[in-house]
């Protein structure tokens, strides 16, 4: 299995009661809440911190995209991902580098990103993953102003534009509803003639039939509780993905889990305790449920499913004042030593079929000594167990092959 | 929205095939009398008391906006952008035989109405909008994107200047109780919002600034003065450049104007159009 790094960008310094007086996406108050060497120091930090975690042997490292929020400073995150991708060249390393990824129902420019992963790429030697979400509600209709019915539709040919312009060899005219080009013929094309592609998504079923149509790796994430919300998320995509037609492959499944280790668990919680609780409720406590559905985002028969059962969302709607101890009883966090934490997670992988993990590290104040510690029990004592249940589980002696790996590493 | 037992509501629907497309729309028709085409908001068609107290004296024809129409939701998606929408209405409203009606459009539905007889000056014989958007103004912006991000609890108080006493609100903003009907509800209100973002989100300003001139025909433009949706600083603009424009703005009245003044709206409507 594969074990990638993921981190969002957050900035570290939020005032006590943020979630209570403040928005995290959209409107908070930037010089009212930043201070400009510390937005200096988080961006440099998080830049270590990733190149801390290449070091101590991740897979791979893992980021994502969100415009004008607090919880996640990465407006492109195509930006510090090149970053990367020469820090770890020039070091020798070779980590994945999986931008999961840009959001495509906001993007007014695709080719801008189908151009920017070929640079990663070639920057890198071929060690892109490729992610196209459709973007939150409040990235692609606040912030950039779609109309909210327009996502989806923008999505799809966003995608089908950049898909096509990273495979056809030959100049092509491309005539959109959204974007309209006489010429496509983008330079540079990928080290990689086909760029695995990694599918973040909620596990609404249209987006889930999409991603198996397009034999792409769905990533989930599991920020509400892997089994009180991700649970039936993972049961309706198996069970798609069969009576598609598609393999059982588990590669095909990628969770993202925010994970804590300590030397003991009693060390991890009061290490590690006050931050996750700061983060989860900074970031998802802070977002207005308005924000995340604006009318006309999700399609009528989705609408009417949520308004049937409010129990998809989990934790949600705690977010704002939820206590550390029930992230940790919803498993919204996995926090202890590296034994109880690779428990929980050999448990996921194999009840759930899951191939690749992401583990986020750095969650809201949690302090850049923290985080690289973090990462390096992860790296040194998780990892091998997990590889080791991995080849236990029965999985690899099936012979499952992650084609969604970047082909130079494979 | 939920039913107000006190509306009658539309009595026949006419459905209108839209050429070069597989689309339908359509059209509820209530009252005998002169005709009057009345284009709703982006809320969707709410048969209020207005509709039912103009029907006694008028023939009201009430198109319902593609993808509003319960049961076919994925008709918005047969309309390419705003001029395609203004086209559709053009031909459902011919083919109706309505040329020369009275049009009266309510906040989306005036900013159609007025481009409407702005593109097709023959269209209509005289011209209401009620609070319409269509224009922007730096020191008076849209109220859309703030209508649309607020929470359920607090759309009321966007609306009207007071929802506790403005007639027939209550019932309007309560959803129904029944827990069966509740989430198709919420998906049907939603849906029909989203629709319309289509036309309205982020602003609705297609430069119907540089058409109002256009427009020739009589027309009453009626405005609440408290209206957080499409303040009524725009009143002004309407009435300076369509040239052969009244005004009247209310006080204490909030964005739906045709309910929350009910009483003085029917009269000055029924006054300018007799």
């Amino acid at each position: 299995m594969k074990v990638l790094a993921f981190q969002q960008l957050a900035y570290r310094h939020l005032p006590p009661g943020f979630s209570e007086k403040y928005t995290c996406v959209v409107t908070p108050p930037y010089f009212e809440l930043v201070e400009a060497g510390k937005m200096h120091e988080a961006h440099v930090h998080f830049l270590d911190e990733m190149m801390h975690a290449a070091r101590v042997g991740f897979d791979g490292l893992g980021v994502t995209e969100h415009s004008q929020a607090a919880y996640d400073i990465l407006p492109n995150p195509n930006l510090l991902l090149a970053a990367l991708a020469y820090g770890t060249q020039a070091e020798g390393l070779k980590p994945a580098l999986a931008c999961v990824g840009r959001s495509l129902g906001k993007s007014k420019e695709p080719l801008r990103v189908a151009e920017e992963f070929s640079v990663i790429d070639q920057i890198s030697g071929g060690r892109m993953i490729a992610g196209f979400p459709i973007s939150l509600s409040y990235d692609s209709n606040q912030n950039q102003g779609i109309p909210p019915i327009e996502t989806r539709p923008r999505f799809a040919e966003n995608l089908a534009l950049i898909e096509r312009a990273l495979r056809e060899e030959k100049p092509f005219p491309f005539n959109g509803q959204f974007s309209k080009h006489p010429y496509v013929n983008i330079w540079p094309r990928p080290v990689q003639r086909k760029l695995p592609i990694w599918a973040p998504a909620v596990g609404n079923p249209v987006t889930l039939k999409g991603i198996l149509e397009r034999d792409q790796v769905f990533l989930y994430p599991g920020w509400f509780g892997p089994r009180q919300a991700g649970s039936a998320v993972f049961k309706r995509y198996w069970g798609m993905a069969e009576e598609m037609g598609r393999d059982a492959n588990p590669y095909r499944l990628a969770f993202l889990q925010t994970v804590a280790v300590g030397e003991t668990d009693a060390e991890a919680h009061r290490e590690y305790g006050p931050h996750i609780e700061n983060g989860f409720r900074n970031a998802f406590g802070a977002m207005p449920p308005s924000s995340l559905s604006l009318p006309g985002y999700h399609d009528i028969k989705g609408v009417e499913i949520l308004a049937r059962n409010p129990a998809d969302f989990g934790l949600v709607p705690k977010m704002k004042t939820i206590k550390y101890s029930e992230l940790v009883d919803a498993q919204c966090a996995i926090v202890g030593s590296a034994e109880t934490v690779a428990d929980q997670l050999i448990e996921l992988v194999r009840d759930f079929r899951i191939g690749s993990l992401l583990l986020m590290t750095q969650m809201g104040s949690m302090p850049t000594g923290l985080v690289k510690k973090n990462m390096s029990l992860i790296a040194q004592r998780v990892m091998p167990k997990l590889k080791q249940a991995w080849r236990d589980s029965g999985f690899e002696s099936q012979g499952w092959k992650h084609k969604w790996w970047p082909a130079s590493l494979s | 929205m939920s039913a107000d037992p006190g509306i009658k509501g539309p009595k026949r629907d006419e459905v209108v095939a839209v050429s070069h497309r597989d689309l339908k729309v359509r059209v509820r028709i209530a009252g005998k009398g002169p005709a009057i085409v009345y284009f709703h908001p982006a809320a969707g068609l709410y048969w209020d008391r207005f509709l039912d107290r103009l029907a006694e004296d008028y023939t009201v024809y009430a198109p319902e906006m593609p993808g509003t129409t319960p049961g076919d939701p994925y008709a918005i998606y047969k309309v390419d952008s705003y001029y395609d929408l203004l086209l559709i209405y053009e031909e459902v409203l011919r083919k109706l035989g309505l040329q020369g009606a009275i049009a009266i459009g309510q906040s989306m539905g005036g900013m159609v109405a007025c481009d409407l007889a702005a593109f097709y000056v023959d269209l209509f014989g005289k011209l209401v909008p009620l609070g319409p958007c269509g224009l922007w103004r730096d020191d008076a912006p849209s109220g859309i994107p703030d209508l649309y991000t607020s929470p359920p609890q607090q759309m009321a108080g966007f609306l009207f200047h007071d929802p506790r006493t403005a007639p027939g609100a209550i019932e309007m903003m309560t959803p129904p109780s029944d827990p069966e009907i509740f989430p198709m509800f919420v998906a049907q209100i939603t849906w029909v919002q989203g629709c319309a973002a289509k036309f309205l989100w982020p602003f609705p300003d297609y430069g119907l600034r540089k058409r109002l001139g256009r427009i020739q025909i009589p027309t009453l433009i009626l405005w609440g003065e408290n209206d957080r949706v499409t303040p009524a600083k725009h009143a002004e603009d309407f009435h300076t450049l369509i040239a052969n424009s009244a005004i009247k703005i209310y006080p204490q009245c909030g964005h739906i104007l045709q309910m929350e003044k009910i009483e003085e709206a029917l009269a000055d409507i029924k006054r300018f159009i007799a």
